[in-house]
């Protein structure tokens, strides 16, 4: 893999949703950047790329953080779970289908995998708590009925 | 927006490590969550230079309460600070403020440390520790000193602070009794926005009402968060009336000098703080039975 000005790179260790990884990028690769170019894994969205939309939201470590504000240098020794890693019969994803809670699906992944850490705190959430929980991921196609309803029902299941 | 492959990133676990390098390596900006500083770095907004990634030096990432002082390790995430018993029930402000940074993303990884650092007028951390006359440990190579937050900045962005010390500790003394605050915050978003004006409210209010302290800050107005010593003059010796509390609100255009930005314009923001600070001292008289 050739990277633009890479004098520099470093062997980056860390378990990509559930798996031993080992990868030899630039230690200011963004785990986004990693995700998508390197590892060719394009579950994980890029919206804007500053942190506003909320589509590359990952899991580190158990919490919800944006991969594009995340740096290679970051995830080091730690657990990364991606939209990939999330079982497809999981009742969240039957959820989302069910409620036609998709458009174009840009934002799917990251409010996905925002709303699987919520149940995996919260498992029945109120409507409040998941309208906070997915307060920063942005939908532009439809709004977020649908999306709040999917995500109730599956903590419902 | 550029990318950084280019950046050499130095990535160390102890304080001490930490230290060693700020003093051997030149140029080094220091980055802990890095959810202001990528976007900074990625679009130009600062230059391009090596970093030191701290974000997993743990050892400054707690929540305690020692000798009556409550202490916040430098790289205490914004979510830690906002689920803290300890920050709720000592700097209540604090955690109004942390719920307001920004999405969940962002609280899970911004740190209180580098929201000082990063020292944007606009941050949500500084107006609560403003008025609560918070106090930064600094640590470096001649060992560690103590700085009153307001005394920490001394322009837009600068910083009392040398290229080899470090942010540690946060520490407040709890006002104590009688003392009644809020943080408000004006975004163009609520899930996740940067403060077009911001600030905190912190009175001790007399049983029959009398305004004995009164601390008002205000954020994204002027090149630092500021103090309204106009608008606490008022307040200090009077009565919570709503007239009063007008008064007060009015009195802080002498203090903040807003620009026009792509957040707002001066006039809007001027607008703002009045109504903003009459909403939270209103808030406050009403909750302490003060109006009905």
């Amino acid at each position: 893999m050739k990277f633009p000005h890479s004098a520099r790179t470093r062997e980056i260790r860390f378990v990509l949703n559930g798996r031993e990884t080992s990868v030899r990028v630039p230690p200011g690769y963004t785990l986004l950047e990693t995700l998508r170019y390197v590892l060719r894994m394009t579950g994980t969205k890029e919206g804007c790329a500053r942190g506003d939309c909320g589509e590359c939201t990952v899991l580190v470590d158990g919490v919800p953080v944006h991969a594009c504000l995340t740096l290679m240098s970051q995830v080091e020794g730690r657990s990364v779970l991606t939209v990939e890693g999330i079982d497809r019969q999981h009742r969240l994803i039957r959820a989302f289908v069910e409620e036609g809670a998709v458009q174009c699906g840009h934002c799917t992944p990251g409010i996905v995998v925002a709303a699987y850490h919520l149940l995996s705190q919260v498992p029945r959430p109120t409507e409040e708590q998941v309208r906070e929980a997915l307060r920063g991921n942005l939908c532009r196609c439809t709004g977020y009925v649908k999306i709040i309803r999917a995500v109730l029902k599956a903590g419902e299941a | 927006m550029q990318h950084l492959a280019d950046v050499e990133v130095y990535s160390v676990r102890t304080l001490r490590e930490a230290l060693e390098l700020l003093s051997s390596v030149k140029g080094l900006r220091v980055i802990a969550g890095g959810t202001d500083l990528i976007v900074q770095l990625k679009t130009g907004v600062v230059p391009k230079t090596n970093l030191l990634d701290v974000s997993r030096v743990d050892e400054l990432r707690y929540v305690r309460f020692e000798d009556g002082i409550l202490r916040i390790g430098a790289l205490t995430t914004f979510m830690e600070i906002y689920r803290s018993e300890l920050v709720r029930r000592h700097a209540p402000l604090l955690a109004e403020a942390a719920f307001t940074v920004g999405s969940f993303q962002i609280m899970n990884k911004g740190t209180i440390g580098g929201n000082i650092v990063n020292a944007s007028p606009a941050a949500d951390s500084l107006p609560p520790l403003y008025v609560l006359n918070a106090e930064l440990k600094i640590v470096g190579p001649r060992g560690e000193r103590f700085v009153r937050i307001q005394d920490f900045y001394k322009g837009y962005k600068k910083l009392d602070l040398m290229a080899d010390e470090l942010v540690a500790e946060v520490r407040i003394r709890p006002p104590g009794e009688g003392y009644v605050g809020h943080f408000f915050k004006h975004g163009l978003r609520r899930g996740d926005a940067i403060a077009v004006v911001n600030g905190a409210v912190l009175l001790m209010l007399s049983p029959e009402g009398i305004v004995r302290d009164a601390r008002v800050a205000l954020g994204a107005v002027a090149p630092t968060v500021v103090r309204s010593p106009s608008s606490e003059r008022v307040l200090v010796g009077s009565r919570l009336s709503p007239e009063v509390m007008w008064r007060a609100a009015e009195a802080v255009v002498n203090d903040i000098s807003p620009i026009d930005d792509v957040r707002g314009s001066a006039a809007y923001r001027r607008e703002l703080s009045v109504n903003y600070v009459f909403m939270t001292l209103y808030r406050i008289a009403r909750e302490t039975g003060v109006v009905a």
